[in-house]
Formats: structure tokens, sequence, C-alpha cells
């Protein structure tokens, strides 16, 4: 269930398949897939419903539009975490570990498939694309459709102009994650580290 | 003569008890089975391996695994909705199922109570042994943005027990949920492949579900195929549908087959319409036959019916034996030929009989029930043979055909033109020779899958699905026993540690065994007392933020949990696909079962049981092979058993030389099939030996035609011909047949028969044959 950041990255990377407006989907999935490489720091926040304090952490991220997404955790704690095309890899000492396709469940324990891969044309399969706004302040929510990823999500809001700026996923429990990403630049390629990263 | 009246009389009488007999038995459908497993020998008398068995067994035979497969997600999807929705409303099925829901709320409920008892092994381990590590791992994992989130807030499980547990659960390898529609999903072959399950009303043994299932695929193959998608499928029923189909075809071939061409040599032997009705003590036969079959055992398996279709042939000689004295006997009369037959007649069924019985000695319910239907069936025809048929042909008169007559005596020519030639003795060498080299080439194979007729194309659809969802059951499981649950979960952890160490290197894919669900009651309790240690390390997770009095009062409620056992872990949701493998409580103690999961070396299985307290490998498969080994040597015995009784039965008539002469050749014959068998590169199984236990029974019949030497030595042979002719017939169309077994089986009886016809002519002594 790597779900809300898989989610993420279908959202910004594949707004693709969507349909179109006056500042329509299809607008916004051309506006995103323009660079080639976007980064720039993240924050992010995860509020818990019985905590006052939101667990801050902060890092840096790299999207590369054929490649994937690099989320460098750097405080409090460091961490790094690779999402492509094959699923999710974190690193440790020996480099990438591919994480197995977590709790995938069993055909048995059917929910913990409840928010599986998005995959490309699983974003508007799984929910309701709702727009507004323009091209330089829009708006996206996400709702999903199905009765098991209702049981997980109530929504998940999307802004951003140029780039993506910020997403919130609201829980159903009540829990809440922002990432928010205020300061992204694109770039026409990657640097040699970055290539090393998505490489291995 | 008075019994020429009674006889046909009290005949009548006994044929319609016969027949009301039937009619009563089969009022309520015919009481047909096609299961397998009723052939073959019960592998155990223990009742729990019986029902740990029938378990294992009960999915096989009722559950229907098809993958809709279509190059487009949706298009797949779609289909297999629609083809879902048209099964359920077939009737046929109890359930089917294409998508998935779930109530998340009861399998957090699961968790939150399961926090200690569910808990995976390695995590508890953890736990115990570095609880710092965990707490650090814990902290983690909350900031983790892809670790998920677990069903459970975090709030009511701040040490993240029940993520834990909900990553440690079993997953199919290659099945994935569509989170929109809550389709089954995998990916194979460029295709998008949607899991449909359904599970029948009955099981594979009913006569007419299978073939109704099969029937609904098709159709539904039909469909898939017009929108450009493709099905595959997977079930014991699709197997037991084909096994059905190819019975009743190669019934009507054998039986049909035989009966046209004995009516046919009948015809063109006697020259008389009215001799076909010597084709009415076979059908009395198979009436008999088959009314004894069910009388004793309830039913009738289809293979009894395919096998026993073969009797057309060895019926239909009793009234030959007297219509072939037409020859001779001029005028021929019925009554006086029956007479004059008659002692011959009697041997012929007796030896037959302890031929076909020899068989019921056999541990295998197969072949008891074809014993007993042949014997009946013997009975039948030759009761009718010799009280009724007479008074049928009574006033005919046989002018019989002269070219058999033609043919039997250019036979004996060339036979004494060879004899003249080279004499007996060294014929004798030459086919003992022909006998060892052939021998030697021979080689013996036993498997139950001679048994099944597979279709190629039911083989590889079956491993495609294995293939495309990972899921690979396998025949073999382990029964562990034990005196209590805890000593049980115990010894499932024994051996679920060496299981895992196969998984490890691959000689096994994967294992289900309870142990992986629940903790016993003191794993459960030393976790209970570590957690009590665990304020000690918990600063981290207070540094986040986390009140400490949230943090103990979660500690105060997983002290306060009650500890959980199989049957509590079972109830819940996430307990559904455990639940087969719980036997429950008996006398003895309390059983469970470890499933297994993608082919393994059986021995290696073995191998993992040794040491083990009150584990065991169930391989009825494997044990299946080994009785079939052990009965081959049983079989020989039963044969020479047989052939003593009767030499000891022919020492009346024939004296000690005559009956060894007699019982002697049919022997010789069984050994020059075999070694035949061998010069075709054929194995020797379990039913080829079976058959020529028959053949020497049947073909002793020739013999004792042949001593008797009524009517001259070409009308002997004559006899022998017709009758070998006729049961070469229904035996040599059993060679036919796809499944292995029984063509196995015919193509013994038929080289046998061969053998014993050119053989019989030495029965005679040398001084008739002289005469």
């Amino acid at each position: 269930m790597k779900t809300p950041m898989r989610s993420l990255l279908c959202a910004t990377l594949m707004l693709a398949s969507a349909l179109a407006q006056a500042f329509g989907l299809d607008d916004l999935r051309k506006q995103l897939a323009e660079p080639a490489v976007v980064k720039g720091p993240f924050i992010q926040e995860k509020h818990l419903r019985a905590l006052p304090q939101p667990l801050l952490s902060k890092g840096q991220f790299v999207l590369a539009r054929d490649l994937g997404l690099l989320w460098l955790l750097q405080t409090p704690i460091k961490q790094d975490y690779r999402l492509d095309a094959q699923g999710i890899a974190r690193r440790d000492g020996g480099g990438w570990q591919r994480l197995p396709g977590k709790s995938a469940g069993a055909e048995q324990n059917r929910l913990f498939f409840a928010v599986l891969q998005g995959d490309s044309s699983g974003l508007q399969r799984d929910f309701e694309l709702n727009l507004q706004g323009d091209a330089r302040h829009w708006q996206l929510r996400l709702t999903p459709r199905s009765l098991l990823l209702k049981q997980v999500f109530q929504h998940i809001d999307i802004d951003g102009g140029r780039f993506v700026e910020r997403i919130q996923m609201l829980e159903t429990q009540g829990d809440r994650t922002v990432l928010r990403m205020p300061a992204s630049n694109s770039a026409s390629q990657l640097n040699d580290t970055e290539r090393r990263d998505f490489a291995q | 003569m008075p019994s020429e009246r009674v006889l046909p009389r009290l005949f009548l009488l006994l044929l319609i008890a016969a027949l009301a007999l039937t009619g009563w038995q089969w009022h309520r459908g015919a009481p047909l089975s096609a299961d397998l497993m009723t052939l073959v020998p019960g592998a155990t008398q223990d009742p729990l391996v019986q029902r740990a068995e029938q378990r294992m067994q009960e999915p096989l035979n009722r559950q229907m695994l098809v993958l809709v497969g279509h190059p487009r997600r949706t298009q797949a999807i779609a289909l297999a909705q629609r083809l879902g929705e048209q099964w359920q409303a077939s009737g046929l099925f109890e359930q089917v199922q294409w998508s998935v829901q779930s109530d998340l709320q009861a399998v957090r409920e699961q968790l939150l109570q399961g926090r200690l008892a569910m808990l995976s092994r390695t995590d508890r381990t953890a736990l115990i042994d570095d609880p710092q590590a965990f707490v650090e791992q814990r902290v983690h994992s909350l900031y983790d943005p892809f670790s998920g989130f677990s069903l459970v807030p975090s709030q009511d499980d701040w040490l993240g027990l029940t993520g834990r547990i909900q990553d440690s659960q079993p997953r199919p390898a290659s099945v994935q949920l569509d989170t929109a529609s809550g389709a089954l999903l995998a990916e194979a072959d460029g295709q998008f492949w949607v899991l449909l399950r359904a599970r029948t009303l009955g099981n594979a043994f009913d006569m007419q579900l299978p073939l109704q299932v099969a029937a609904l695929l098709d159709d539904s193959r039909q469909q898939a195929r017009h929108d450009g998608a493709q099905l595959l499928a997977a079930s014991g029923l699709l197997y037991a549908a084909n096994g059905q189909r190819q019975a009743s075809q190669e019934i009507t071939w054998v039986g049909g087959g035989a009966t046209l061409g004995i009516l046919l040599l009948l015809l063109l032997a006697f020259r008389r319409l009215r001799v076909l009705l010597a084709f009415v003590p076979v059908l009395i036969g198979m009436l008999f036959g088959a009314a004894a079959c069910v009388a004793l055992f309830g039913q009738m398996h289809v293979m009894t019916l395919v096998l026993g279709s073969s009797l057309i042939g060895v019926a239909v000689d009793y009234p030959l034996h007297y219509l072939s004295k037409s020859w001779s006997l001029r005028p021929w009369h019925a009554w006086p030929a029956l007479r004059l037959t008659l002692p011959g007649l009697s041997l012929s069924l007796v030896t037959s009989c302890i031929g076909y019985l020899a068989l019921a000695f056999t541990p295998f319910p197969a072949l008891t029930q074809i014993a007993v239907f042949s014997a009946a069936g013997l009975l039948g025809a030759y009761l009718s043979a010799v009280c009724l048929l007479p008074a049928l042909l009574k006033g005919t008169s046989l002018q019989p055909a002269q070219w058999p007559l033609t043919v039997a005596q250019w036979l004996m020519a060339l036979r004494s033109r060879l004899l003249a030639r080279v004499p007996s003795p060294a014929l004798l060498g030459l086919l003992i020779l022909f006998c060892i080299a052939g021998l030697s080439q021979l080689d013996s194979r036993n498997d139950i899958r001679q048994w099944i007729n597979s279709s190629p194309q039911l083989l590889e659809e079956a491993q495609a699905v294995a293939r495309i969802t990972g899921y690979q059951p396998t025949s073999q499981f382990y029964l562990v026993r034990a005196a209590d649950q805890t000593q049980l979960l115990k010894r499932l952890q024994s051996l679920g540690t060496r299981l895992d160490k196969l998984v490890e290197t691959e000689k096994l894919k994967g294992y289900m065994a309870l142990s992986q669900l629940v903790a016993s009651p003191v794993e459960q309790q030393q976790l209970r007392e570590a957690l009590a240690r665990l304020p000690g390390y918990w600063q981290p997770l207070l540094a986040l933020g986390i009140p400490a009095s949230a943090l103990q009062t979660e500690l105060a409620q997983l002290q306060a949990l009650p500890p959980l056992d199989i049957d509590n872990a079972l109830s819940g949701p996430l307990g559904e696909p455990w639940r087969p493998l719980w036997l429950g409580n008996d006398s003895q103690g309390v059983a469970a079962i470890v499933s297994l999961q993608g082919l393994s070396d059986p021995a290696l299985l073995q191998q993992q049981a040794i040491d083990l307290e009150g584990v065991e490998l169930v391989d009825r498969l494997g044990d299946l092979n080994r009785v079939f080994a052990a009965t081959q040597i049983s079989a020989a015995e039963l044969k020479l058993l047989s052939c003593a009784l009767i030499v000891v039965l022919l020492i009346l008539p024939f004296g000690v030389g005559g009956a060894l002469r007699i019982v002697a050749l049919p022997l010789l014959a069984a050994v020059c099939s075999l070694a035949s068998l061998g010069w075709l590169g054929q194995p020797l199984t379990l039913f080829s030996l079976f058959g020529l236990l028959l053949v020497t029974a049947i073909s002793v019949d020739y013999a004792i035609l042949m001593h008797e030497q009524i009517g001259g030595a070409a009308v002997s042979l004559l006899g022998t011909l017709l009758a070998a002719t006729t049961t070469w017939l229904s035996f040599g169309l059993l060679a036919v047949s796809s499944t292995p077994a029984v063509s196995n089986f015919g193509l013994a009886v038929s080289l046998g028969l061969v053998f014993s016809f050119m053989l019989a002519p030495w029965a005679a002594t040398r001084d008739k044959e002289h005469a």
C-alpha cells in the first residue's frame, strides 16, 4: 500500500489520461509533462489525529518524466526512496532494496489490495477527477470511486501552477498527510548523481 | 424331455427378477460414478487422514478457476463481470466470484485483537530481542511516506503492531486487486487476466454437473472469442467431464464395434437370421453384471462399463460352443447339441469365473468391480445359453457356411506342414528364445496418471493458470497431530522452520501452516512479558510528541488482551484462507494440515517429517503408485494361484497330464504376450498384468475345446477360432481406448488371445492328434 505517494506520482506524471475542459485535464497533463526533470525541496507533514503537532520532515525530490521519482528524506531522519514502474525501492547500506509489493494481500485478505499501485490509467479508474482554476493556479480533487478506496481515503487534493505545489491526502480515519513542494525547478536533464540513482 | 420345458420358464422367472431389480436400481437415475478415487485402494484406514484428504480434495472437485484475458484491462474486467453474472444465473454454482469487496472494519477489529497473538514470528523475535531497534523502526515508519498506512490509525496502535501483521499476511504471487472494480487481476503474455472463481453446488462426480459446467464454459469461450478475449480454465470438473465424454464414446465404440463384428460373423458363418438370437445371452449377461455390480457396490463406475463391454465377446462364446457343432452334427438340433457340449461349457464358465474372480482379490476396487460385473455377467450369459437359447432356437436347422471350415482345415494343414519340417520341441525352443529376448526388453511402469485420459489442452490450460496466478497447489500435504493446541503450534513451527529452508533454496514455492497465523499461548505470554520492558526503550516515540500517557494506556491494553487460540484467529476475516487447514479436536487431540505450493520432490518432503513427532506427509499419489507396484507382484501370485486352481479342477475330467497340458498352454501364451509387449516397446503395467491374468482363464477354454476334439481337429479349431475371434473383437477394440490403462489392458488381452489361439492345437494329446 505504497499508495499516497504512488498516487501522487501518478497524479503528477499522468494527469495524463484526462479529459478536456477550458483549462482541462489534458492541458494540465501537457503542462506537467513538459519538463523532463522537476526537482526541489519538499516538506512533509503528517497530521495524526492524536498528536498536537504534525510529524514534520524535509528533503529533496527529483521527478524524472521518463524514469520515476527520487524522494530523499533528510531531516529528522535520513532515508532515500525511489519510485518507478517496477515499484518502490529503499536505499540502505547495500544500495537500493526493492520493497515487496507491500501487503498486497492474498486474495483472501482482500483489503490489503486496497490502494494498490496506481498504474497509469489507474487514476481515472479509481478516482473521480475534478479540476478547477487556470494554468497558473489550479486545484485538482481526487475522490475515490470504489468502496474499497473510500474506506481508506476521503479525498486527495492537489494544487499547483507550473508545477505541483501541494498534495493533501485526507484519510478516512482522520489522519492527514500534506506534501509541499514550494520551490521546484525544471531541468532538461538529470545530473550524474541522479542518473546513477535511477540507474542502479 | 421335461427339462426342455421347465428350464426356459425357470430362467424367464429369474430374468424377470433381474429386470425388476435393475429397474428399481435405476429408477432414481443411473447409479453411475466417475470418481476416480473410488477405483483406487483406500490409502488409509485412519479417519483423520481421510478427513484431511477430503478437505484437500474438495476444492479440486468443486472449484473452477477461470482467467479471462484481454489485451485491454477494462475489456477483460467487463467480460469477467458479464460471464460471472451469467454463471451465477446458470444455477450450477453455489458461488461465482469475480470481484472482492471487503469489510475493512472487521479486519481492523481482528488486527487490534490479534496484536499479540497474530504478530509474526520474525516481528515477535525482533520485539523481544531488540526492543530498541523495534522502536526505531517504528519511528521510521511514521515518517516514511511510502510505508503506506496501516488500516488501524496510529493513535490506536502507536507501536505499529497491526501494520506488521498486515504486512506478514500471505499474498498470491502474481494476482493483484484492481481497486476500482475489486477484480483480481494478473498481467502476463501481454494480456490482462481477470480471475473468476466459481464453486459448484455438487461435485465433479455427479454425473451431470461436469458436462453442464463444461458446456457452459464452451459457451463462455465462444463469447470471449467474439470479444477478442481468451479464457483459460482449470478445474477437476473439466477433467471429469472430459473423462465422461471419453468413456461414453468408448463404450459406444467398443460395445458397438464388437456387437456389429460379432453379429456379422454369426450371419456369415451360419447364414440364418435366427442365429442372431445367440446375442441374447450377451445382453442378459450385461444385465446380470450391472445388477450384481450395483447391488454389491451401490453404484457402477464408468470404467467398469468400458472394460465390462469387452464381456460381449466372451459371453457370446457360450452359444458358439454348441452352434459350432453344426459343422459336424447333422442334423443339428439345439437341445442335443447343448447336451453334447454342456460339460465343456460348464468347465469354461468355471475357469473363466476363476480368472475374473482372481481379480477381485487385488486391493483395487476397480478390479473388484470388474470381476463382479464379469463373473455375474458370465453366469447370466451361461444360464441363458443353457436354459433359454436352445428353446428359442428349437426347430432351427443350421446349415452353416463351408468357408469357415475350409479356413480351419487350411490352418490345420498349414500346421501339419510346419510340424513336418520343424518338430514341436524345436518350435518350443524358438518360442522360448523369442520370450527371453522380449522379456528382457520389458520395463514396468505404474502411475495413477495411466488411469486418466487427460487431454493435452486441459493440462496446458491448467499449467497456464498456475503460471499466471502463481497458485500451484500440490497434492501432497502434511498432517500434524498433537495433544493440544500449544503442542500443535509448536510442532507446526518446527516443521515450518524446515520448510522455510526449502523455500529459501527454491525447492518449495511456499506453504501455509496455522503457526503463521497465530502464536501459541506460551509465545503470547513471552511477548506480554517483553512488552513490560518496553518503556525503557520508547524515548524516541516520546520525542515525536506522542504523549507518555497514550503509550502507557496502549501498553496496558496490550497486556490485558486475552490469549487467542486457533479458533479465535480463524473466526475473523484474516483467518479465511487458513480455515481449511484446521481439523479441530477429536478424542485423540488436535490436528492441522500444512498445505504446500509449487511442485517439489516428494522424497525431500518426506525427509522433512523425519524425527518430528506427530508430523506425517500425506502423499496419496505417491502411495498409490507404490500400491500399484506392490500389487503387480501379488497379481502375479494370484495368476499362478488361479492356474493351480484350474489344474485341480481339470484333473477330474482330463487327468493330471491333460490338466497340466491345458493350463500350460495359456500360461505360455501369457508369457509370449508379455514378451511381445517388450518387443513392441510397450510398458508392463498393472493393467497389462491383469489382462494376462484374464487371458489365462479365458483361453483355458480354447485348450479344452482342442483337447476334447469333439467332431475332429478342424471342427474344434473352428470352434476355437470363432470363440477367439469374438473375444478378440471386443478386447482388441479396448486397445484403441485413449485412457492408457484401458488400452494397455486391451492390448495385453488381444496379444494373449492371439498366442492362445496359435498354441491351442497343442492341447490335443498325440494319439488324438493322429486319430
